[in-house]
């Protein structure tokens, strides 16, 4: 009997009848609990999220390529500005971030699917809804404007309109996704790896999933109060940070980056994890440090949580504390410059290939330095009093999310794409879309430390005439932008032309694969292994590969595979949450109940009707362990 | 169904709750009562200075927090490594919240 | 035949003995952990405006000591019949366990009571509602969200309690019980927060 089954299995002895619940189209997409499908919606819908904030990105730019420039009105440019930054961070960067991991870890461990299918389900689909209330903006003419910071009172008092409260109340519910996704990412690691894989054997692209799911379990949680106090405040009349009852305006802020830090660390580490895939894959060597990586991210994680205040150092809270933050802030360069070293010692002498994937690999080490370095200047408080507030504060943190995160997602879709969809895409369109994005990221933010040094403020939406320097380089800023569009389009021509070519790509794409998802076919089965692999050290496929073997070794013998059933109740309840949001937004009583209630209603029918999920037999596999 | 290695060894099965009766977690339900008592009763014995009350009153919530997080929430027992991290961890993060409220907002 | 496995050899509990037992019960303790630092972010809040009472009641005018007492032994207590519930879950005692998560919720649903009965008086005696002061604010959304989960935790126990009649004590409604029952006695360890900070410190100003 297999091993499998030596665990009572709450399923195999399920007194409901089993049976499969069979979606095709776009039902089978809507209903989906597979860790793969729903990576891929993830990183559809953060796609075009990021679509719709880099076009908020050019309105901004195309607005300051002149001094007094009238593309834009002032109000219409901060509704640009915090539109630009919430989408960007919440709904497309962590999104499509949740997509690789969705899609990987789980092939990475060894594992047929993440702990909770279902919770992995409502978290998409919370994010897609809680992303559509925020956007609502553009149809009902109110945009959150005060900055995707949204400090009171400006976000309180001075912003009587919607716009806020789709900010609050939008990105509560996505927050809700979040949240789901990151328990369910740390559960899966902890509790489902295959045997033989100790957690230091696990991929560094796993344990960055890891350390950031811990992030966001406590940031999120965090923000989501303060996201509550700001709803209390705008809609029921609170008064967290109302000055003139004797609220308090910087306990928000407080609150805020208590999140607000940890959450670049949410977006970084993933980079930080990707980087530590391509670069050994395409250097043909092992991780440098591996170790030492580990122990790295551990310890940004943790101090992540310490430093928040490095954004506060103008408020005064006094020496004592500015410098306690300062020190903190700059102690984390200590384990990123760890692992700035160490990917440059995997490449040397290495026999390295410089494809797209590699060449955003490589192009990340540079340029996240720089935004990194800039990050230790911004860390002593007595010379923030200067750069606070202004453009240079703006090109730090797009060099390490420009030059950083992004870098790192446009490596891991073209290093994962084949696993994905079975096919690679075009090389040369690949590396002119790298060429362009690269000069025009630096383009658009380099000459931003100067502006930022001769003294222009950011989130303002324009500047006079005749100041020495301002027209030329806002100039060059915003061509630098549209060479990023360009950039941007051909890669969506690149899909668009891949996903014509058959699917062709061998289960070990790149001919160099060293982790588990390399070791099955691109794109995988429904159950991804047949049979659960043996994993006998770091880089297990590299290690099977080296001894002469085809095939990962298995740990089971062939069995039936228990398969969840899909469930279309996440997309309800995520509707019902989204009608419930509108109705505490508009103080219309009747209809937050009944959202709820449509929530509530989901929540007791899961819980009452037992779905045991079906099961797969030997026999329908064919012998590659393809369903047939 | 893949496992992730829960074996079971021999000192494991002492340590299982599974023969345990009542006896410790109803201790812990006497001390809790006994702390929150104390408690109450700290707060009606004039002539006590606030500082000491409150650090009185915030070190048996805590003890009697701790108290059930071990008994009746079992974290004392076999197998409760990630919650236990994750419980400091989190206490962590208020202490960082509570630092900032109670030091870094108001102003003289 | 949902009780065939009940008297297995294996050694690990009900609720640990499939990994999506196991699943839930780990996913539920980092679900805690959010949870820590979402009161916690309350208690914050309100430990920084607590002072701010902008001309109304403050906490030393407005609480009753004697009402906490009884909320807080009513708390307590159902946090300790939800203790026995697992004990009679792990001796495969099914209509235990629904007896005792049945006093559970009537315990609770005494503390819920006067806790309606405590805001109510509070806004027909004093006037002191969510909007008067900074004070009023962190105390209805910090004590409210308590009972919040008090109240989701009543409809939770109680949806439980039916299932156990439906299906009797499995490898799949166990680890239900014994998540629910960490969700309960961590409302009880919020609580003991909450009397501590909100209540006894604010009564002595």
């Amino acid at each position: 009997m297999a091993h499998a089954h030596a665990q009572a299995s709450a399923h195999s002895h399920a007194h409901v009848h089993e049976h499969k619940k069979r979606y095709t189209g776009i039902m089978d997409w809507l209903t989906t609990v597979d860790h793969k499908k729903i990576g891929i919606l993830y990183l559809g819908a953060g796609l075009v999220f990021f679509l719709i904030a880099g076009l908020e990105a050019v309105f901004v730019r195309l607005q300051l390529m002149y001094p007094m420039n009238n593309v834009l009105s002032a109000q219409q440019f901060n509704e640009m500005i915090t539109m630009h930054g919430t989408t960007m961070l919440f709904l497309a960067a962590l999104p499509i971030l949740y997509g690789f991991f969705n899609f990987i870890v789980p092939l990475q461990i060894g594992a047929r699917d993440v702990a909770f299918p279902f919770l992995n389900s409502l978290g998409f689909w919370t994010f897609v809804f809680g992303g559509i209330l925020l956007n609502l903006g553009f149809f009902t003419g109110s945009l959150p404007d005060a900055g995707w910071t949204a400090y009171p009172p400006l976000s309180t008092m001075y912003s009587p309109g919607e716009g806020m409260d789709l900010y609050s109340i939008g990105l509560q519910l996505s927050g809700i996704g979040t949240l789901l996704g990151g328990i369910n990412f740390i559960v899966t690691i902890v509790n489902m790896r295959a045997p033989g894989m100790t957690m230091m054997r696990m991929p560094l692209f796993t344990w960055t999933c890891f350390v950031m799911s811990i992030l966001i379990v406590f940031a999120f949680s965090a923000f989501a109060v303060g996201l509550l106090m700001l709803t209390f405040d705008r809609i029921f009349g609170g008064n967290f940070f109302n000055p003139t009852t004797g609220g308090n305006v910087i306990l928000w802020q407080h609150i805020f980056w208590i999140f607000g830090h940890p959450e670049v660390y949410i977006l970084i580490l993933p980079a930080f994890g990707i980087l530590s895939e391509v670069i050994p894959t395409f250097s043909r060597k092992r991780l440098f440090g591996y170790t030492s990586m580990v122990f790295a991210t551990a310890i940004i994680g943790f101090l992540g949580f310490m430093v928040w205040a490095h954004h506060m150092f103008t408020v005064g809270m006094g020496a004592v504390a500015n410098t306690l933050f300062s020190i903190a802030t700059m102690l984390i360069a200590v384990p990123t410059g760890i692992k700035i070293f160490n990917w440059i010692f995997t490449m040397w002498k290495g026999q390295i290939t410089f494809n797209t994937a590699n060449l955003f690999a490589t192009g990340f080490i540079p340029s996240f330095t720089m935004g990194g370095v800039t990050g230790v200047m911004l860390a002593i408080a007595a010379a923030d009093y200067q750069f606070q507030d202004s453009y240079f504060v703006v090109a730090h943190f797009h060099y390490v999310i420009v030059g950083g995160t992004v870098h790192g997602i446009f490596a891991a879709f073209f290093y994962w794409f084949p696993k994905m969809f079975g096919r690679k895409l075009n090389e040369t369109l690949g590396k002119i879309m790298f060429w362009l994005f690269l000069i025009g990221f630096h383009m658009t933010f380099f000459v931003q430390h100067w502006l930022g040094l001769i003294g222009m403020p950011r989130r303002v939406y324009t500047y006079l005439d005749g100041q020495p320097g301002w027209n030329e380089m806002n100039f060059v800023s915003s061509v630098g932008a549209l060479l990023m569009s360009v950039a941007v389009i051909l890669l969506l021509i690149n899909v668009i032309i891949t996903m014509r070519k058959p699917a062709d790509a061998e289960g070990d794409a790149w001919g160099d694969g060293r982790t588990l998802e390399w070791a099955i076919a691109s794109p995988p089965p429904e159950y991804n292994f047949k049979q659960v692999p043996l994993v006998r050290g770091l880089d297990p496929w590299w290690l099977e590969k080296r001894a002469g073997r085809k095939e990962m070794t298995p740990a089971e013998p062939v069995g039936p595979i228990h398969m969840p059933n899909g469930s279309i109740l996440p997309l309800i309840m995520s509707i019902g949450l989204f009608i419930a949001g509108l109705g505490i937004m508009y103080s219309q009583t009747i209809v937050a109940v009944l959202g709820f209630g449509v929530l509530i209603v989901c929540m007791v029918i899961r819980s009452l009707v037992d779905d045991p999920g079906y099961h797969i037999d030997p026999e329908e596999l064919d012998s590659k362990g393809v369903k047939a | 169904m893949q496992q992730a290695g829960h074996a079971q060894s021999g000192d494991q099965i002492k340590r299982s709750r599974r023969h345990e009766g009542p006896r410790n977690h109803l201790i812990a339900f006497a001390i809790s009562i006994i702390l929150t008592i104390l408690a109450f009763a700290a707060v009606s014995i004039p002539g006590l200075s606030k500082g000491f009350v409150f650090t009185l009153l915030v070190l048996m919530a805590i003890l009697q927090v701790l108290v059930q997080l071990a008994f009746w929430m079992h974290l004392k027992d076999r197998g409760h490594f990630w919650a236990i991290l994750t419980m400091i961890f989190g206490a962590l993060v208020v202490v960082y919240a509570v630092a900032s409220a109670e030091l870094w907002t108001w102003f003289a | 035949m949902s009780h065939a496995h009940a008297e297995g050899n294996s050694i690990e509990s009900l609720e640990r003995r499939t990994l999506e037992g196991r699943n839930k019960i780990l996913g539920f303790w980092i679900f805690l952990g959010a949870e820590v630092v979402i009161f916690g972010t309350l208690f914050a809040a309100h430990i920084g405006l607590r002072s701010e009472v902008n001309f109304g009641p403050s906490g030393s005018e407005l609480f009753s000591l004697p009402i906490v007492a009884i909320m807080t032994a009513l708390l307590l207590t159902s946090s300790m019949t939800s203790v026995m519930a697992i004990q009679a879950m792990h001796r495969h005692d099914a209509k235990g366990v629904a007896v005792w998560l049945a006093v559970t919720v009537l315990l609770a649903l005494g503390f819920l009571a006067l806790e309606i009965y405590e805001f109510t008086h509070y806004v027909h005696e004093y006037g002191f509602d969510i909007q008067m002061s900074p004070f009023s604010t962190t105390f209805y959304v910090l004590v409210g969200c308590h009972g919040l989960h008090v109240a989701i935790g009543i409809i939770w126990i109680s949806l439980l309690i039916g299932q156990l009649f439906k299906k009797g004590l499995t490898v799949v409604t166990a680890p239900k019980i014994y998540v629910a029952s960490l969700y309960w006695h961590f409302i009880d360890v919020v609580w003991v927060f909450i009397f501590t900070v909100v209540y006894l410190m604010g009564k002595v100003g």
